[in-house]
């Protein structure tokens, strides 16, 4: 019983990890919060189906090409939402609300051209089970695993080996002393939400082999993967990444030894536990914006 | 200069109060069903309840995603009060009302140490925890995903222009009473918290208990809001309090403008007779709304008061603008005449 959890548990918490890494990124670039994240998970899944299934392309390319096209979204949406909007100085609730909207926007496109059904992902991998160290799981859940963890992997060395990784980091940290030093700040906030949007799509092709497709795959998810994100402090790129897997392990435990019907309660009950208690996270992030 | 005339607002007043009263009955000869009613109805307990955020969030600027949470309670707390304990409706609605203004001030004692983000995240988490609550209640006393069907108000049965002046007896009660708490101490200390908090703890005030006050009162306003919508609607449900319905309150008192009292009714009444209209669209509805709601954002983001308020500062600059023109130019002809 402990065995299957604790892999549940890591699997789920690797999705979280994703997503909450999205949001420290944003948070760290920008400063600000988004509600679209979610959607992207859901988009990222649609667009996985799409090259998958319809188009026939292999499971390799369809990936890439998801990753892309996510990228791009995020990039326009930071281009011409967020961007415009920062512009006329707003308050910044309404960017909160902007990706609100953006959010309601994605969901209900892809469910008038999807339907409401939930569409199926046909199988990836030769084998439908594997059995490691004891634990019979899905192939796909597996996947999942090894691939958020490659990818928080890839991400941490391209933050801190590549020349880019590295601007965007300082960007970041201060837009203009990194400014000062050639850094192309506005470049590198509209990369940092498209490598959010895209990891989160990435999440969501993961996910949909396992769960199937739908128009609000991503929507729970991505609000349970704040908690994640505050878990490890909000900002801080490695909490949310520890964060998220932290989050996944006590809602399959809880889940698991306590009590099944309040699953999705408990990341909410943990967000507020933290909220209330430690709201710099584990990592002690302070806010980079503060009010 | 000739000074500034000071704006009578009595005649906009009594005019709009007579619009307010004979509306209604325009509505039921016109269309001849009692829908429109109905969405009069709506309307003013949006109203209720969008002003209840308004305190909150346009006001002493705490920003909250959750705050159909405090709706659903009240609706909630009427109806179950009613089902189990057959208390009479006078008794469970300010029942809701309290529970909601409660629930409110609990709340509001560990959050009111957040900041902007962190707040917004909480009340994220506190709709989620009610929606959850609800939907699968312990021993199921909430009828969890079922919802609960509620009596009606005896006196009122179902006729809608009864409901409409009786709501709107409450929406200009709690409107004059929103007037007084804003000119009050109380009020002004919102002001200054949503202005500075730093700056108005220096200045003595208790900036955490007027967060409790500012969230207790605005609970309190949208559980009543609920209390009242769930005898109206005669249902309701856990959907309720999902993260969709909080959305259209803050997208209504944002589209409306915060802090004001004319910007809370345009905004609710805009919006509702927007989604109306986008109604027959049925599954392009909410992508309509998503889409709108960009667009508005993006495109007046001071809401319709904020452009109204441009719109009428800009045409007064233009007339004194003019009549200065116009008085330059006179005193220039005088001069060229007295010269010869």
């Amino acid at each position: 019983m402990f065995k299957i959890l604790l892999i549940n548990g890591l699997i789920i918490g690797g999705i979280y990890a994703l997503i909450a890494l999205g949001y420290s990124l944003i948070y760290r670039a920008s400063g600000l919060m988004t509600f679209a994240q979610g959607d992207m998970i859901t988009l990222g899944a649609y667009l996985g189906l799409t090259f998958f299934r319809i188009m026939h392309l292999p499971f390799f390319i369809s990936f890439l090409l998801t990753f892309i096209c996510a990228f791009l979204v995020g990039v326009l949406l930071e281009r011409g939402v967020i961007r415009a909007l920062l512009d006329k100085n707003v308050i910044p609730i309404y960017i909160v609300l902007a990706t609100i909207a953006v959010s309601y926007i994605i969901q209900n496109s892809m469910q008038a051209v999807f339907g409401t059904t939930t569409l199926r992902f046909p199988q990836v991998f030769g084998v439908s089970t594997l059995t490691i160290f004891g634990i019979t799981a899905q192939t796909e859940a597996y996947a999942c695993l090894l691939i958020s963890l490659a990818l928080m992997l890839m991400l941490h060395l391209f933050m801190t080996k590549t020349i880019f990784g590295i601007a965007m980091h300082g960007a970041a940290m201060d837009p203009m002393a990194a400014e000062s030093c050639g850094i192309n700040s506005s470049l590198t906030t509209g990369i940092t939400w498209g490598l959010a949007a895209a990891i989160a799509s990435i999440a969501g092709m993961l996910l949909g082999p396992m769960y199937g497709v739908y128009s609000t795959l991503g929507s729970v998810i991505g609000r349970k993967g704040f908690a994640g994100a505050v878990i490890g402090g909000y900002g801080h790129i490695y909490g949310a990444m520890i964060g998220g897997i932290i989050l996944g392990l006590i809602e399959t435990f809880v889940a698991g030894y306590w009590t099944g019907t309040y699953k999705n309660l408990i990341a909410y009950a943990v967000l507020i536990l933290f909220l209330f208690i430690k709201p710099t996270g584990i990592f002690n992030e302070q806010a980079i914006h503060d009010v | 200069m000739e000074s500034i005339k000071k704006q009578n607002k009595l005649p906009t007043i009594v005019g709009l109060a007579i619009l307010l009263c004979v509306m209604p009955f325009l509505v039921k000869i016109v269309v001849g069903n009692q829908y429109p009613l109905l969405i009069m109805c709506i309307i003013l307990i949006y109203i209720m309840a969008v002003t209840g955020l308004d305190i909150l969030f346009g006001y002493s600027g705490q920003i909250s995603l959750g705050h159909a949470a405090f709706f659903t309670v009240g609706a909630y707390t009427t109806g179950l009060l009613n089902i189990y304990f057959g208390l009479p409706l006078y008794l469970t609605i300010p029942a809701g009302a309290i529970l909601s203004a409660l629930l409110g001030a609990l709340l509001a004692y560990p959050a009111s140490k957040l900041k902007f983000h962190f707040l917004s995240l909480a009340t994220v988490a506190f709709g989620e925890i009610t929606y959850y609550f609800l939907y699968t209640s312990p021993g199921g006393f909430t009828r969890d995903y079922k919802g609960i069907n509620v009596v009606g108000i005896s006196f009122l049965g179902e006729d809608y222009l009864r409901w409409y002046f009786f709501l709107l007896a409450f929406v200009v009660l709690i409107l004059i009473g929103k007037i007084s708490l804003i000119n009050s101490r109380v009020g002004r200390a919102f002001l200054a918290i949503r202005e500075n908090t730093h700056a108005a703890d220096g200045m003595g005030i208790n900036v955490r208990k007027h967060k409790i006050i500012a969230f207790t009162v605005s609970a309190f306003l949208t559980g009543l809001a609920g209390a009242l919508y769930v005898h109206l609607i005669k249902y309701i449900s856990p959907e309720t309090s999902m993260q969709k319905q909080s959305v259209l309150f803050l997208t209504m008192l944002l589209f409306g403008g915060t802090a004001s009292i004319l910007g809370t009714i345009l905004g609710v009444a805009s919006i509702e007779v927007l989604m109306e209209c986008i109604r027959p669209l049925q599954e392009y509805q909410m992508l309509l709304y998503g889409i709108l709601l960009l667009v508005v954002i993006v495109a007046l983001p001071g809401g319709l008061n904020g452009g109204i308020k441009n719109l009428v500062s800009n045409r007064r600059r233009k007339k004194a603008m003019k009549e200065l023109e116009i008085a330059a130019q006179a005193e220039a002809e005088a001069r060229k005449d007295g010269d010869e």
